[in-house]
């Protein structure tokens, strides 16, 4: 059965290579007649057979007599596994041009064949919310740059996963790039599915906002991400080692003072479509994932110019 | 027989594949060529590159003496009395071609070719088209396992018009007693034609110690270049033999409506000829004969011998004669339960040895006796004992993987 996989591996060489087409059609004709349950009168399999243990047989013989023994078992194994990844290159390349990220709406962190830098990635999470799509607003939050700013970024992200945290100097790049004409606020989006402290994080950022150091707070945040207890106590812990009033903050937080505010921007996010962290909406423009800087800079330029 | 001194007049064994040296073991197949006959080629192209036999000027004469020298040079390699007994042939195909399609059976006498079983289709198809356009018939002398059986001949030679047989099968290595077959024809008055393309490399021929009356073979296998071959005929016989194409340099004249054809042997050598394949032919008998061919037969002997003992020894089934001394330099075997293409592709693959498989032009015998195929060596002059030792490692690695 090794002419099917001369026939995959022929096929795709010959969409390239004049060469290889008369390989491709002889696989092809031979798989037709395996399948036919006829002898493949090329000897195709006899001849690729030969040439594989021949060439081990050079320097290992006993891997030789291995393969050739074994080799329609290996012709199958093959078959299977390059069916299989065949499948799953068909799936994540449908996530990467449905979500940005092959590994689909969920486990966005994992590598990605299609991305190997990694800049697709984000963090995601599966709603239910089926309603049609709204643009969010700045929401109740606190935003930098001035009111009348002629572009507004909204971020939706999560102070505990990476590819927020990522996401961060580019972000504070096109802060400085655009200063004094762009509007700028964070929607917190914990993706508690994955990261289970995610909300207790961006209670912590919203207790912090009420002692007027959300800004600094959030970069704390962000800088001690994985180099800390993410619990409740963690949380308590890096507002003393910050600075924070103690008292006031751990009244904040074991009341879940700003829960509702969290779960507002949670469902502006899912009403906009957001999947995952980092999303970026420019005016009506998305970005999803740490983009280069180049990225945020061509759209905020087309708005600018409007 | 100085292996090392004849080896360096074949270029190619100096060249590498894959940073290994070439093992050929295929020259059944295709000889290699010595310099001394790519030189002579060259000559041609280099130095008179003219039509012979047509052209007055200093090129014409040069290659049409040059041609006609190469005529003489054949005819005395096969011991031919009268070089113009000698045709020059595209290969031994062709030369049976011509037999087949123009051999007069003659009115009273009977229209039976007797042919051996063991025939190349070079030999079985020309006669086997003339049988189907309904002016010939048929028969086979047994040649199996054991060897030409003379007894069987010599039955159905009694209703035969004309012998056409194998001197030595390109499939085994084995001859039939080609001297006895043709004393026991002509005792018949049956005139027996030759193929004579795997003898010739390796045996002294003598047409007229043989007393054969046709005798074909090919250049290629004799060291000599593609495209050229010999058909020797008897004077009396061409006579009597019809051209299979005609066209310039056949006839001496010609009309609307006739033409005054030539004798042998231009009347059988249709348009213009491959004066450098010719050249370079006869260089390579001269070549064969200065070496010597008993010293070739025997050279080749010994290396099959050795090859031979060595691969029966590791559980291979040999055709034809058990003796390494009856199959001259072929050695055609069988590793139950391999495919023989997958033991050519594997030497090939490991070590650079170039051997063949198949059914080697002769699928009737091997269809007759329910054989798939076999893989073939073939050793000449130029194959040395290492060659062989390096051949035998490979077949014992082959051989010790299957379960």
């Amino acid at each position: 059965m090794i002419c099917i996989i001369a026939l995959v591996v022929f096929g795709i060489l010959a969409i390239f290579s004049a060469r290889h087409r008369p390989m491709a059609k002889e696989a092809l004709d031979c798989v037709l007649r395996r399948i036919s349950f006829r002898k493949c009168e090329s000897r195709l399999d006899v001849r690729l057979k030969g040439e594989l243990t021949g060439k081990i047989m050079r320097t290992h013989p006993g891997l030789a007599k291995f393969v050739f023994n074994y080799f329609e078992w290996l012709s199958w194994a093959f078959i299977i596994l390059t069916v299989l990844s065949l499948v799953y290159t068909g799936i994540g390349g449908y996530n990467f041009y449905k979500y940005g990220n092959c590994n689909g709406k969920v486990n966005g962190e994992d590598f990605c064949i299609f991305d190997p830098a990694g800049k697709g990635k984000f963090s995601g999470l599966v709603s239910n919310y089926t309603g049609p799509v709204v643009l969010p607003s700045l929401g109740k939050n606190p935003t930098l740059g001035p009111a009348d700013a002629k572009v507004e970024m909204i971020e939706f992200g999560c102070y505990m996963c990476p590819f927020t945290k990522k996401a961060e100097p580019t972000v504070k790049m096109v802060l400085q790039a655009y200063e004094g004409r762009i509007l700028f606020t964070f929607r917190d989006f914990p993706i508690t599915e994955k990261h289970e402290f995610a909300e207790l994080h961006s209670l912590a950022a919203r207790c912090s906002n009420d002692q007027d150091k959300y800004w600094e707070f959030r970069d704390f945040l962000f800088e001690k991400q994985g180099n800390m207890s993410h619990d409740a106590d963690g949380m308590k812990s890096l507002a003393l080692e910050f600075g924070l009033d103690m008292e006031q903050f751990n009244e904040c937080m074991d009341s879940k003072k700003h829960i509702a505010t969290i779960e507002e921007d949670v469902m502006a996010g899912i009403k906009a479509g957001v999947y995952g962290t980092p999303t970026f909406f420019i005016n009506n423009r998305t970005l999803v994932g740490p983009q280069d800087f180049e990225k945020f800079e061509k759209i905020i330029e087309q708005e600018l110019a409007k | 027989m100085n292996i090392e001194k004849i080896r360096q007049d074949f270029p190619v064994l100096g060249d590498k594949i894959k940073g290994r040296p070439v093992i050929y073991f295929d020259s059944a197949c295709m000889a290699l060529k010595p310099r001394q006959v790519i030189e002579a080629m060259n000559d041609y192209y280099l130095h008179y590159p003219g039509c012979g036999e047509r052209s007055e000027h200093a090129f014409g004469k040069k290659v049409t003496e040059m041609v006609e020298q190469s005529r003489k040079t054949m005819a005395k390699f096969i011991g031919a009395k009268n070089p113009g007994e000698i045709i020059f042939t595209r290969n031994a195909t062709e030369g049976i071609n011509i037999v087949a399609n123009g051999f007069d059976f003659g009115k009273s006498k009977s229209n039976v070719a007797l042919l051996s079983e063991k025939e190349h289709n070079s030999t079985l198809l020309p006669w086997q088209k003339r049988k189907m356009k309904g002016n010939a018939r048929m028969e086979f002398a047994e040649f199996g396992r054991e060897g030409f059986n003379l007894d069987d001949f010599s039955r159905k030679v009694k209703n035969a018009g004309i012998v056409s047989v194998v001197y030595t099968s390109n499939m085994d290595g084995s001859s039939v007693p080609a001297g006895e077959v043709v004393k026991i024809a002509h005792e018949n008055k049956v005139p027996v034609l030759l193929d004579a393309a795997k003898a010739i490399p390796h045996k002294e021929i003598d047409v007229r110690k043989l007393d054969v009356d046709f005798l074909a073979f090919s250049g290629h296998k004799m060291l000599g270049p593609t495209g050229t071959g010999v058909l020797y005929g008897k004077k009396d016989m061409l006579e009597k033999l019809d051209g299979l194409s005609v066209g310039g340099g056949t006839v001496m004249d010609s009309n609307y409506d006739s033409a005054k054809w030539e004798n042998a042997p231009e009347r059988f050598e249709a348009g213009l000829q491959n004066y450098a394949g010719i050249i370079g032919m006869a260089k390579a008998a001269e070549y064969l004969k200065t070496i010597g061919m008993d010293e070739i037969e025997k050279h080749e002997i010994m290396l099959n011998k050795k090859a031979s003992d060595a691969v029966s020894g590791i559980g291979a089934e040999i055709l034809g004669p058990e003796k390494a001394g009856q199959r001259g330099g072929i050695l055609s075997f069988n590793l139950p339960g391999m495919d023989p293409h997958a033991i050519t592709i594997m030497l090939n693959e490991s070590r650079n040895i170039m051997i063949r498989a198949g059914r080697h032009c002769v699928h009737s015998w091997f269809n007759h006796y329910k054989v798939d195929g076999s893989a073939r060596a073939s050793f000449y002059m130029y194959n040395t004992e290492e060659e062989v030792d390096a051949f035998i490692d490979e077949m014992k690695k082959i051989s010790g993987m299957m379960r």
